[in-house]
């Protein structure tokens, strides 16, 4: 099932009674998802990506905009009418039911035509259960689970009524370390296998990336880029999307554009044909960065510290926003010493900004 | 069936469900308003009915068509009230059993709680669990056995014998033990080791920190005062000492014949008006104090 | 570290309370077992020198004597008739007041109004409202049928006054009053703590509910009374212990007597039996008092049996 979003707008009235500030949690919207992928709403909190999950569930009505589940439109449709699952970010798992009756519930519910036999509820429990491997813990309670087990049965109460959307409201966020790497790699298996279409709000872009088929970065309430996660990481629209992405996150200089170079301070780093002269906002990726003895770009080396296949560099530079410039290098050239350090640069990986709107300014790469 | 047919029943069976939970919504929501008016009304309407019976005359109060609204308001009921029921003496007392008891009663819950939350002594946990189990008991077994004390004590009809056994409030202990237990230990260890006495940590640092208790127990203790009837009952009957609602009880049933029920209601319209007031500006306060005492009073 | 200076300083702060607590708390436990085991117990006979043979004698002879199961008839009617319907009432109100928004506030007030009442003072407000006699005090044309608001209203929709609380009444219109009262009294307390609760219940739940289409009536059976159970089994809890310890709300519409002029005594609860003997047989009055305290323990431990078996999380 395919969602459409079509400027979709919500805005809440102001706390302050005397002000009357409303605010606009999510501005004019518009995106279409297509069938049976995964999707991650990304961006810091409070840009309205879960408002927007809300929206598409239901519990919350658009201020303005319209909503498609197919060629439906479900805009004026409440949420027990939408068919949509939905996992809560603390899960919301009932805890005085079991397991077993929380993921029957929704099923329990249904009602004239769609009315299930016992039989048939709990076959389809079981086998939601199984799906997220929980079908040994069916008779315990929601106190008794560790948070991942928590996190399946929410996802397999969600699945059991075989909803035409699943949407996820921050499924990692209340899971270790550990655990959320193995999680994300189960939700996109479970959404590989039951192809239904899903989307999941996260703040953590690294989550976002790792498992989406497209990702959707959001910034208060309006939408910075759409696209696949290495697009967007490699080609992103404005400074904003280009911070949120990547760890370490990118590098920002101040700079200048002269005939067709770039400057970073004194030094011209970089040919970047077709841009006019100006001066630029610089974000180096830390991919970017590649010792080089005869390398235009000169920092103050830190420190070095090595992670086994690579190697973090942390030196300082005077046109640098960032306290700490962090680059990753391989060891093949051996480990930089002394009191400075010099890279050369990879133009893919260098990116310019407007200094007016925080644009992306693109140059040739030969 | 076509796909497009399929769509189209698809959308009127939507569109059909839609306004169906709107009607659905606004129905409940008028039942809902209907039933909570309906139960205030009837839990306000005593509370109507005492106002304006208590200033109609006697004739109109007894019409067999009653009034809504009285056609006069005759305010001599209330001072005829007060002098049936010698409300002002009555006032006086109770006003003073109150102010004493809860004065007494809150420095010995302060020095107990105290005691239970910060320093350390044999058998206190022992002793605490002691005192928590005598919440379980109902308060008229101990009354027999007290009645026969305060009077082997030649305490009857006296004011000390409305204030003395009631000083001690295991509850009220256990209330601000919890609350003493919030502060931080550290506090604590701190000014002991500026050289803080304990008097004056007591009262510089622990009282401010739990003051809405404390504020919480006054109030309970003064309406608990107020409201007692029971104990004083027994014990003080003598109009001298008698305590409010002793004397509302019994002004208006010592006569056998008829009650003059307007002056009656004004009576105790006088009486309900301090609670009243107290409600209103310390309705916070109370509320917090009764959801966790489940005691009345 | 600081403690072990300062031992002795704890039982000068606790010796007040330790004091009064000896006195009014620990020896009337004591004495009121030691009297309840005296047979025929009187203290003022006793201090002239009487003596009494030990045994179960007082509690053979209270259980044994009509007055008393008739006291503990009426104290048991009550408490089965009003902990339930005031239990019900709360519930639904606090339900519903937690399904608005406008006017909550106030209407939360209003139901709290209650609470703060002297049961005694509005007795006699109750009492009047159910009154029947009146007599002539009227003006020239106005009749004088019957003086009490409820006989009114039950007259304005045609019915026939009924003699609640007066002279002649009967037992049952009796009851029907005390109950109306006692609930009335109750509500505030109960709506208050079912209303925290349900305020404490976290949305995700009706949220989460909601999504998976669940009807009201569901949600109310599945979802909020078992999230409600401990407030719920507290509220029955305390609810049993008051109605068991019932005494004053009986007072305030009937007076000492206990009962409508000509049968004094009949509305007479356990509470009301212990303070009748209280100064002139403390052995019986001792007796009854630890069987209340018996009922109420059991009452209490039962509940919290059941409850505890279902609420479970």
């Amino acid at each position: 099932m395919k969602v459409v979003l079509q400027n979709l707008t919500k805005i809440f009235p102001g706390r302050n009674k005397k002000v009357r500030e409303e605010v606009i949690a999510v501005n004019d919207f518009t995106f279409e998802i297509p069938d049976g992928k995964l999707i991650g709403l990304l961006g810091p909190s409070g840009c309205g990506k879960s408002t927007t999950l809300y929206m598409i569930s239901g519990l919350q009505k658009p201020t303005a905009g319209k909503i498609f589940f197919g060629d439906d439109d479900v805009t004026e449709l409440s949420a027990e009418n939408r068919g949509v699952g939905l996992v809560f970010q603390n899960y919301a798992l009932y805890p005085h039911m079991t397991v077993k009756q929380n993921i029957l519930f929704p099923l329990q519910n249904l009602r004239g035509a769609d009315k299930l036999s016992k039989e048939e509820m709990l076959e389809r429990a079981e086998n939601a259960a199984r799906l997220v491997q929980i079908d040994t813990l069916m008779d315990r309670k929601p106190s008794e689970l560790s948070g991942g087990q928590q996190q399946r049965v929410a996802i397999a109460r969600a699945l059991v009524k075989m909803p035409k959307v699943l949407l996820l409201d921050e499924p990692l966020s209340n899971l270790d370390a550990r655990l959320r790497l193995q999680t994300r790699e189960e939700i996109r298996r479970i959404q590989k296998e039951t192809g239904i279409t899903t989307i999941f709000v996260t703040h953590d872009q690294e989550e976002a990336m790792s498992i989406s088929d497209m990702i959707v970065v959001m910034k208060e309430g309006v939408i910075q880029q759409i696209g696949r996660p290495q697009d967007v990481y490699d080609d992103p629209t404005n400074l904003f999307v280009a911070k949120f992405l990547g760890t370490p996150p990118i590098n920002v200089f101040e700079g200048r554009v002269e005939g067709g170079r770039l400057f970073v301070g004194a030094d011209a780093v970089l040919d970047v044909p077709g841009v006019a002269d100006q001066a630029v906002t610089v974000g180096i990726r830390p991919e970017g960065f590649v010792p080089d003895e005869n390398g235009p770009l000169v920092c103050a080396l830190n420190s070095v510290e090595v992670m086994g296949r690579d190697v973090s560099v942390v030196s300082t530079h005077p046109a640098a926003q960032v306290p700490a410039i962090r680059s990753i290098i391989n060891t093949d050239g051996g480990l930089p010493t002394g009191a400075e350090v010099r890279y050369s640069l990879k133009p893919r990986k260098v990116l310019l900004f407007s200094k007016a709107d925080e644009s992306r300014i693109r140059f040739e790469v030969k | 069936m076509s796909a497009n047919n399929h769509v189209t029943m698809h959308e009127r069976d939507m569109r059909r469900v839609s306004s169906q939970q709107t009607v659905g919504k606004i129905v409940s929501k008028v039942l809902v308003y209907a039933f909570l008016i309906l139960m205030a009304v009837i839990v306000i309407f005593p509370f109507y009915w005492m106002l304006i019976s208590s200033v109609k005359s006697i004739s109109e109060y007894r019409l067999s068509v009653p009034t809504l609204f009285p056609r006069e308001i005759l305010l001599t009921n209330y001072i005829d009230a007060f002098q049936q029921a010698n409300l002002g003496k009555l006032f006086l007392n109770t006003l003073y059993v109150g102010l004493v008891s809860t004065l007494l009663s809150l420095v010995i819950t302060v020095l107990s709680a105290f005691a239970f939350a910060r320093l350390e002594f044999k058998g206190k946990n022992a002793l605490f669990a002691a005192l928590l189990g005598t919440m379980m008991i109902p308060g008229e077994l101990f009354t027999i056995t007290n009645y026969a004390t305060v009077n082997s004590f030649g305490w009857i009809n006296s004011f000390k014998v409305l204030i003395i056994p009631f000083l001690v409030s295991v509850f009220y202990i256990y209330l601000l033990r919890q609350n003493f237990m919030q502060i931080p230990n550290e506090l604590y260890l701190a000014a002991k080791v500026d050289g803080t006495g304990d008097l004056k940590y007591l009262w510089k640092v622990m009282i401010p920190l739990a003051l809405p208790t404390l504020i919480s127990i006054t109030i309970l203790k003064m309406m608990g005062a107020w409201n007692s009837y029971v104990w004083p009952r027994l014990v003080a009957n003598d109009k001298q000492y008698q305590l409010i609602t002793n004397g509302l009880r019994n002004a208006f049933t010592d006569s056998t014949g008829d009650v003059n029920i307007p002056v009656q209601m004004a009576a105790v319209a006088i009486v309900s008006f301090p609670l009243f007031l107290v409600f209103i500006f310390l309705r916070k306060y109370i509320m917090k104090g009764v959801s966790r005492s489940g005691i009345k009073g | 570290m600081v403690e072990s200076k300062h031992k002795w300083k704890a039982w000068i702060y606790l010796s007040p309370a330790i004091v009064l607590l000896l006195i009014f708390t620990v020896w009337p436990i004591i004495n009121t077992v030691r009297m309840s085991l005296l047979e025929g117990y009187n203290s003022m006979a006793a201090v002239g020198g009487a003596t009494y043979d030990f045994g179960f004698g007082n509690f053979k002879q209270v259980l044994e004597y009509n007055y008393f199961l008739r006291c503990l008839g009426n104290t048991m009617l009550l408490c089965v008739l009003t902990v339930p319907i005031s239990t019900i009432l709360a519930l639904l109100i606090a339900v519903c007041l937690n399904a608005i928004k406008p006017l909550q506030r106030l209407l939360q007030t209003i139901f709290f109004l209650p609470y703060v009442t002297n049961s005694i003072a509005i007795g006699l407000v109750f009492a009047a409202m159910f009154n029947m006699v009146g007599s002539a005090f009227g003006g020239e044309n106005e009749i004088i049928i019957t003086a009490g608001i409820i006989n009114n209203v039950i007259e304005f929709f045609g019915g026939h006054a009924i003699n609640w609380i007066n002279s002649g009444s009967s037992y049952a219109a009796n009851v029907v009053v005390m109950v109306v009262y006692i609930v009335w009294n109750a509500l505030p307390f109960k709506i208050l703590i079912l209303l925290g609760g349900l305020q404490s219940i976290n949305r995700q739940y009706y949220d989460a509910a909601r999504v998976d289409g669940t009807s009201r009536r569901r949600v109310f059976t599945r979802i909020t009374v078992p999230l409600l159970s401990p407030m719920l089994a507290y509220v029955v809890i305390t609810g049993f212990i008051g109605g068991f310890k019932e005494y004053s709300s009986i007072v305030g519409i009937f007076g000492e007597d206990m009962g409508p002029a000509g049968a004094p005594g009949r509305l007479n609860t356990m509470v009301g039996f212990i303070y009748d003997s209280l100064s002139t047989q403390q052995g019986r009055a001792s007796a009854a008092a630890l069987i209340l305290f018996g009922i109420i323990f059991v009452v209490t431990m039962i509940n919290l049996y059941v409850s505890k078996k279902k609420t479970h999380y």
